[in-house]
């Protein structure tokens, strides 16, 4: 679920690699598809009409990028890392700390991020503002390294499970599923099997990390976003041993949808069974 | 996740689910049988999903509601959901890996504390094709069914193997179940309005006839 899920949100935000289409009625009539690959490696098929609509939705990714870089030149560079807009974006602010400036300087930043980071930003953005970067300066600069020589060559039922799932996450993608991407998202996943033995390996995690690697550019740099969704982001426990914290959240869905749509719980609940 | 259709034709519907561990090919199973869809590149399940497809079995629709979930332990924390309603069960091992078979005591331990008593099993040898690597003999797995009193079949995703055959076997049993079932209460299943949901499992099951309405509930 969650992977054709994602691959749709990348194949939406679709960047330069895209042919420019303009078919004409013939070529719409005749329902051609398209295959082309988008700004992460992944494979898009479709036919012109949705090419269009995924051209459209280009354009206002790159009407957003130009918001971005207006604001980058009248803020100043990195305008959107200073570590005070950061704290305020987390809602953690003190309020002896607060000026008017930073307050606004958040609050406009919450409105781009809603509005979509542009692709080449979000490494940086999301490393900064997901509390992924203060998390990495707590620990020596050898830490991933250490860690990834410390485990190697050990064998767990996280390994072993991992081992099972590299194939079978985004196959067929030509960097993740080649045994470099294997290796590599390998040892982000068993990196963080040993930090966090509660978490251990959760199937679903390689699909996170594949994705976070894909974004993020270098493996330390996913590991850490992994760490700070998994203990930070994230509800608590909802990867490790009995899934608690997805129960809690499925309880709170159901809990929220009798209250605001009684008649679409009703539904759910016949028809569907799906509650725990 | 597939949408219920209420107008859809159909005399029952049964929920089956799939179990066993990871990577021994339930989603291949289910892609089989209801997309005739078979993938080499197959990525693993996390979550729950299902699909839906109809058969014809004596002379009713039977509509197959088909879960899949993730084969990994944790994911069992999720089953009371999953098992909730289930009329059938496929348990699934993979041939060439006896590990998973060896689990398949657990997984029917677990199947059978949260169902019915009911419920109708199949054992399910799956990635057959790979006859040169096979791990558990069809012998051993036939005791094992007859043992505990599940049908048994070997099937090959891959080649198409047996898949129809497996879950046209369980539909047709649940239905004989269900009719059985419907007899003991005096009811004539035949007799009952379409849309409904026969559910021989769960607490409330008291009548085995679930009463189930989108419009009129």
């Amino acid at each position: 679920m969650y992977g054709t899920q994602s691959k749709r949100d990348l194949a939406l935000e679709l960047q330069a690699q895209i042919p420019f289409l303009r078919p004409s009625i013939h070529a719409r009539r005749a329902n051609i598809t398209v295959k082309f690959q988008d700004l992460y490696g992944f494979t898009v098929e479709g036919n012109v009409d949705d090419v269009n609509v995924l051209n459209e939705v280009r354009e206002k990714v790159r009407e957003q990028g130009r918001v971005w870089w207006a604001l980058e030149a009248s803020k100043g560079a990195n305008w959107y890392l200073q570590p005070q807009i950061a704290s305020i974006s987390e809602g953690i602010a003190l309020k002896s700390s607060l000026k008017l400036s930073s307050l606004a300087n958040a609050i406009t930043l919450k409105k781009l991020i809603r509005k979509g980071i542009p692709p080449v930003l979000r490494p940086k953005v999301w490393f900064s503002l997901s509390g992924a970067a203060k998390k990495k300066s707590t620990v020596p600069e050898s830490y991933y390294n250490d860690l990834t020589k410390a485990v190697e060559g050990k064998v767990t039922p996280a390994t072993k499970q991992i081992d099972h799932d590299l194939p079978r996450t985004f196959p067929g993608h030509p960097w993740l599923d080649t045994p470099d991407g294997h290796a590599t998202l390998r040892r982000v996943l068993v990196g963080y099997s040993f930090r966090d033995s509660d978490v251990g390996y959760c199937q679903g995690l390689n699909y996170v990390a594949a994705l976070l690697l894909l974004v993020m550019k270098t493996e330390e740099d996913a590991f850490w976003m992994l760490a700070v969704l998994l203990e930070n982001v994230l509800v608590n426990d909802c990867y490790t041993n009995n899934l608690s914290g997805c129960h809690v959240e499925q309880r709170v869905f159901k809990d929220l949808l009798v209250k605001q749509c009684p008649r679409y719980a009703l539904v759910y609940e016949e028809f569907l069974d799906i509650y725990v | 996740m597939a949408a219920y259709r209420a107008d859809e034709d159909y005399d029952y519907l049964y929920k089956v689910v799939l179990i066993g561990d990871s990577g021994v090919g339930k989603s291949n199973l289910l892609s089989r049988f209801t997309r005739n869809e078979f993938s080499l590149e197959s990525k693993s399940t996390i979550g729950v999903e299902f699909a839906t497809r109809s058969i014809r079995v004596e002379d009713k629709i039977v509509k197959a509601q088909i879960w899949d979930t993730a084969g990994q332990e944790r994911y069992r924390a999720i089953t009371s959901a999953y098992y909730r309603g289930a009329v059938g069960a496929l348990l699934v091992y993979d041939v060439t890996r006896h590990v998973t078979f060896e689990n398949v005591e657990r997984w029917l331990k677990e199947l059978r504390g949260h169902t019915d008593s009911n419920i109708v099993i199949m054992l399910v040898g799956n990635k057959a094709d790979l006859r040169h690597l096979c791990a558990v003999s069809t012998e051993d797995a036939k005791a094992f069914a007859e043992r505990e009193n599940t049908f048994f079949m070997e099937t090959s995703a891959l080649e198409s193997m047996n898949v129809e055959n497996a879950f046209t076997e369980v539909l047709t049993q649940i239905y004989h179940v269900v009719s059985r079932k419907a007899l003991d209460i005096g009811g004539d299943p035949a007799a009952l309005p379409k849309g409904q949901t026969i559910n021989v499992g769960g607490k409330d099951d008291v009548s085995a006839v679930k009463k189930v309405g989108c419009c009129n509930a």
